[in-house]
């Protein structure tokens, strides 16, 4: 079993198995393969079973709502500072188990920020030019749960984001995702707030990257209409997310990294909304 | 600012180039941005400097910046300095 530090006393409390490490290898003779902890800890472990060929059952319980890495065919990893994304249906893991209770002792910061990440994978993948009408009438109802969810620690966020994932998995994500996924390693190091992981960018980014989005194409709009959605209701309940101080620190970074972020595969599925000059959107803060 | 520098200006935003990169002898090929997206990103650039709508078949045949040209300069537009 690998378990994350901040739930292990708890998780080996309550299953006394044989603890291991993503460094190490597994135990000869492994059959199954428990993860508990966040997004991280999980790709990891969906990674190595295809890397290795390993026939272990993967059975992952997420200490933490955001990523979404529980229910998807996703896996990503972070190489050399830079991410790498691997898609493919045998990256899922086998079971999934709910124990929200792990999430009880979460930070507020946290919180926010994993329901920031959860936001992210929703409104990209509901927006996503590659969402088909199917998708979007299911991600339009997700879209108005979140609207009525209480940003901040409650068990209801992890079922959220298994169906935010479950979206953004079958269509795709974009700008905030391309921000985050280049900014969060040379951000990783020396954020003196310690809030630059990649849910972290997420959330902080996420309003000022709708409203951007939604500048740049009247159509956006619509499809908010299409599904019944009123567009500033939800502006309205993401907006408790964006940070000033906090945007302020990470904007030059930003500015620095545009390039890479407007090269990113995720800002690229965008590719007809984002061009080099958009950085002035943001620098101006076009979207206050 | 002529169609040509208005042409170079699109392609070189639309695929993320240096201008020092940009030459109309640029094959598709050499361009990595060019790729399915970038075809989408072309296509929309061409609407938005030149007001032509670019169909899916003539935007997925072009293969350099100087058959963007051409293409253009068949749809009535002068790239004559």
């Amino acid at each position: 079993m690998w378990v994350t530090p901040a739930v292990r006393d708890r998780v080996t409390a309550a299953l006394p198995l044989p603890l291991g490490h993503p460094g190490e290898p597994l135990p000869e003779g492994t059959k199954t393969l428990v993860v508990v902890g966040g997004g991280t800890l999980i790709d990891a472990a969906k990674a190595l079973r295809v890397d290795r060929r390993l026939h272990v059952r993967l059975i992952v319980i997420p200490s933490i709502w955001g990523s979404g890495a529980e229910i998807s065919p996703v896996a990503v990893q972070n190489q050399d500072g830079k991410k790498t994304i691997r898609v493919g249906p045998e990256l899922l893991p086998d079971v999934r188990v709910a124990w929200p209770e792990l999430a009880q002792t979460l930070s507020s910061d946290l919180a926010r920020d994993a329901c920031g990440d959860v936001w992210a994978h929703a409104l990209e993948g509901f927006l996503s030019p590659l969402a088909n009408d199917e998708l979007r009438t299911i991600g339009g109802h997700l879209i108005g749960d979140l609207t009525k969810a209480r940003i901040g620690n409650a068990p209801g966020w992890f079922e959220l984001s298994a169906a935010a994932c479950a979206l953004q998995a079958h269509a795709s994500v974009g700008l905030v995702h391309g921000i985050a996924h280049t900014l969060e390693g040379p951000l990783a190091g020396g954020s003196p707030t310690g809030r630059f992981g990649h849910a972290g960018l997420c959330a902080r980014m996420l309003w000022p990257a709708m409203r951007f989005n939604l500048s740049r194409s009247e159509k956006l709009r619509s499809i908010f209409d299409e599904v019944g959605l009123d567009v500033e209701t939800v502006f309205a309940a993401i907006a408790g997310l964006y940070d000033e101080a906090v945007y302020d620190i990470l904007l030059p970074s930003l500015v620095a990294r545009w390039r890479d972020v407007l090269r990113d595969p995720c800002t690229r599925t965008n590719v007809a909304l984002v061009r080099p000059g958009d950085v002035s959107f943001f620098v101006e803060k076009a979207f206050r | 600012m002529s169609n040509r520098e208005k042409l170079q200006a699109m392609l070189v935003s639309v695929f993320l180039l240096e201008e020092s990169e940009f030459s109309f002898a640029r094959q598709r090929g050499e361009v990595d941005t060019w790729d399915s997206l970038g075809v989408v990103a072309l296509a929309v650039g061409i609407e938005e400097s030149f007001g032509y709508h670019c169909r899916p078949e003539e935007a997925n045949a072009l293969r350099s910046f100087q058959d963007v040209l051409e293409l253009l300069e068949r749809k009535g537009i002068s790239f004559v300095e």
